[in-house]
């Protein structure tokens, strides 16, 4: 029954503000109400915030135009690509490992990226595809967990907060973000992990890696893993399989961001040079490179 | 690349999907349900642009769930049918079209009657005895006219649904591992073991 | 004083009170009489038309159309008719936003608006009125006839508030205590619509002013399910029709001439 409000009320206070907003050329109907059924709930009540994309007839087509480093090597912007991140749930929380590594085309631009992004201490984002797209909006899912507590007077639950995130990316679908990201964490069912990408899928699981280098990652990942897996043994297949993937890929490597999720919020491990874990392994243990590993053994059968 | 499968028979609908998720070359997940409720006699399985699905299948299932409180009973499935065209018709002539097929199974208990509805991204609305989209449609309906029977009892329907699944793990080169079934029927619906 | 309340519709008087919805309640409660019972295979629905006179041309009632004057009873959709009693002006562009409710469910639905729904859809409307600026409400109630596969026969009624009910057999306008006192008395559960037919007459020569019935003042419509088709078939009947009715049930004119000849 809006309709007939808006139809006939030529004199009311809408009409005014209506009238005022087309002298002042705002187009924005948003209003910041601070009380009633949508008090505090400004953005929610709009279905998503709002961000402004290029003045250009196709915002995706520009994008590609000057990102595609593929199609045109001396492209203007080089989107920061290629990464190796993982995650996995197992009997002690969850384990979450990262490489440190971002190219631009051939162009090792960092060694020194941080892929964890930390949005509370009970929640974990990582970082693959466009580094400023996760960096950006894993910050705002972060104001947004916030303001969820304070509204709600308790924690987002790793379900809501990764379905924000989704429901975020896709109304921006085919506009040129570029994520896929594992939003990890602990709620009140437990450890649990939600793929997130910039299609709009969300995907809930036990086991994801994404990047580049996932696929080294996973050989190394899904035949080490098991749920009963100790601490000790989960964070060492963490930092395992994405030495591997550092060691394969050549878009991921560096080193390695090792993060483990717990009742208690998240606790980082460590930061580990996959040079090092090569030759020496943690702390010296015993290196993960295969030369090292099989060294002084031989396939040659001398006895038969 | 994803599969899907339905049926009718004596009373029933079978409706089958896989259940893998995939993104480039990599499964991400091996136990995806994508054969969604919408209601206490109707079942959808979708399938399409990753993304979409999941959204359009939210969307559709809210809109059941609403006209339901609204009204104090469901959409029957010709209706129900004819609203998801109406809606993947309006959305291609949209700016940002969803991208997804679906699978439409019901029940009509009143009429004790099976519904089923064949429904793809540009709009197309089919009553049909079987169907299927993805690669699996090019075993599965060949193999259908050949088995597919109205009168079929659940063992039967579900002896000739083994037969489509069987068919594309043997001939599909990338052939999903797992599916899931659901039935719709005079008792409502219901998750069945193949 | 009484003004500051009567102006406008948005306003409560100081009882609380909305004055000019009681106002169309008024005008409804002088329209001609408007009468439906529900039976177990069917529904039927008389009206009192006011119009009447010797110059009146009715020549396109007669044939052609789908039956009725345009007066009182109308076609909404193949599955709903509906009786209206207040100012018919009104009526009329009531009746067309139900037919286009209907059509508009049939395009997004593929079938025949359930009869509740498209009540609910003309009492959002009736209920705007009652409230946005400036605007008089709707001087009408309707009654509705019809059948769906939820709920299968069906009769409600919807006032100018905006409000709704379902009845087994309810009357509106001119004399409708008197009409509803008599139903509440004659009414049988699961009666056929033949027998329903009988009471609607019965009630209608009882309670309309004029002595005799005729169709000079009468409209009259059935709402059944087609036999073979198992669709619902609604009849609104031609003048010549309720004349034959009212023979059947003795409440026809008696034929002048013969009783003058006799």
């Amino acid at each position: 029954m809006n309709t007939f409000a808006e139809r006939f009320s030529v004199s009311g206070s809408a009409a005014e503000i209506r009238r005022a907003k087309e002298v002042i050329g705002e187009d924005d109907d948003f209003t910041g109400v601070m009380w009633g059924s949508a008090g505090g709930f400004g953005n929610l009540s709009k279905g998503v915030p709002t961000f402004s994309v290029p003045s250009v007839p196709d915002p995706t087509d520009f994008l590609r135009l000057h990102t595609d480093d593929h199609a045109d090597p001396s492209c203007k912007i080089k989107i920061k690509h290629g990464t190796t991140t993982l995650a996995f749930r197992f009997q002690g929380g969850v384990i979450v490992a990262v490489d440190s590594r971002a190219t631009a085309g051939s162009y090792v631009a960092s060694g020194t990226v941080k892929k964890v992004i930390e949005i509370n201490p009970y929640l974990l984002g990582t970082m693959a595809g466009g580094a400023a797209d996760c960096q950006y909006w894993e910050t705002y899912l972060g104001i947004e967990c916030r303001l969820h507590e304070l509204r709600n007077r308790e924690r987002i639950s790793v379900a809501a907060a990764s379905k924000y995130l989704s429901n975020l990316v896709y109304s921006y679908k085919g506009m040129g973000l570029s994520m896929g990201t594992m939003i990890c964490g602990w709620d009140k069912t437990g450890p649990a992990i939600f793929y997130v990408d910039s299609d709009g899928t969300r995907l809930k699981g036990d086991l994801f890696s994404v990047g580049s280098g996932s696929t080294f990652a996973y050989g190394v990942l899904d035949q080490g893993y098991r749920w009963d897996l100790t601490d000790e043994e989960a964070q060492e297949l963490g930092r395992r399989s994405i030495y591997a993937a550092g060691h394969r890929d050549a878009f991921s490597g560096n080193t390695i961001n090792l993060y483990h999720v717990k009742q208690d919020g998240w606790k980082f491990i460590g930061n580990y040079d996959v040079s090092e874990m090569h030759y020496n392994g943690p702390g010296g243990t015993g290196g993960y490179g295969y030369g090292v590993r099989v060294e002084g053994r031989t396939s040659a059968n001398p006895a038969s | 690349m994803d599969i899907s499968f339905a049926l009718t028979g004596k009373g029933y609908v079978l409706i089958a999907a896989d259940t893998t998720a995939a993104r480039s070359i990599v499964k991400m997940k091996s136990d995806e349900d994508k054969i969604k409720v919408l209601s206490p006699h109707l079942l959808m399985a979708f399938s399409g642009e990753p993304g979409d699905t999941v959204q359009f299948a939210e969307y559709v299932e809210r809109n059941m769930r609403l006209y339901h409180i609204r009204h104090n009973h469901e959409l029957r499935p010709p209706a129900a049918a004819s609203w998801i065209r109406r809606s993947l018709a309006d959305s291609i002539r949209s700016r940002k079209p969803y991208a997804v097929n679906l699978l439409l199974g019901g029940y009509e208990p009143r009429e004790r009657t099976p519904h089923l509805y064949w429904i793809d991204y540009l709009g197309t609305l089919a009553t049909v005895p079987f169907g299927a989209h993805g690669y699996g449609a090019y075993f599965a309906l060949s193999l259908l006219d050949r088995y597919h029977d109205p009168e079929a009892t659940l063992e039967e329907g579900l002896a000739t649904l083994r037969r489509c699944i069987d068919e594309v793990s043997k001939r599909l080169v990338v052939s999903p591992g797992k599916y899931k079934v659901k039935i719709v029927d005079a008792d409502g619906v219901r998750e069945v073991e193949l | 004083m009484a003004r500051r309340y009567d102006s406008r519709t948005t306003i409560f008087s100081p009882e609380g009170r909305l004055y000019q919805i009681e106002y169309a309640m008024e005008a409804i409660s002088h329209a001609g009489t408007v009468l439906g019972v529900l039976a177990k295979d069917g529904v039927v629905l008389a009206a009192e038309k006011k119009v009447t006179g010797k110059l009146l041309d009715l020549s396109g009632v007669k044939d052609g159309g789908y039956g009725g004057s345009g007066e009182k009873i109308f076609l909404l959709n193949s599955n709903v008719v509906a009786g209206v009693a207040g100012i018919t002006a009104d009526a009329n562009s009531l009746v067309n936003y139900a037919r286009q409710a209907a059509q508009r469910h049939l395009f997004l639905y593929n079938e025949d608006i359930p009869v509740e729904l498209l009540a609910q859809r003309l009492c959002d409307l009736k209920q705007g009125y009652t409230q946005y600026g400036g605007l008089r409400p709707f001087g009408v109630s309707l009654l509705y006839a019809g059948y769906d596969p939820n709920y299968e026969f069906q009769l409600y009624h919807s006032d100018p508030s905006g409000n709704y009910s379902g009845w087994k057999a309810t009357c509106i306008g001119a004399n409708n205590g008197t009409a509803q006192s008599l139903l509440k008395q004659e009414f049988k559960e699961d009666m056929g619509v033949e027998e329903a037919i009988g009471l609607v007459l019965r009630v209608m020569s009882k309670t309309m002013d004029s002595t005799t019935l005729g169709s000079e003042k009468l409209e009259f419509s059935t709402l059944t399910l087609d036999p073979t088709t198992k669709q619902p078939k609604a009849k609104i009947y031609k003048p010549a029709e309720i004349d034959a009715l009212l023979q059947k049930h003795d409440l026809g004119k008696k034929d002048e001439d013969t009783e003058m000849r006799a």
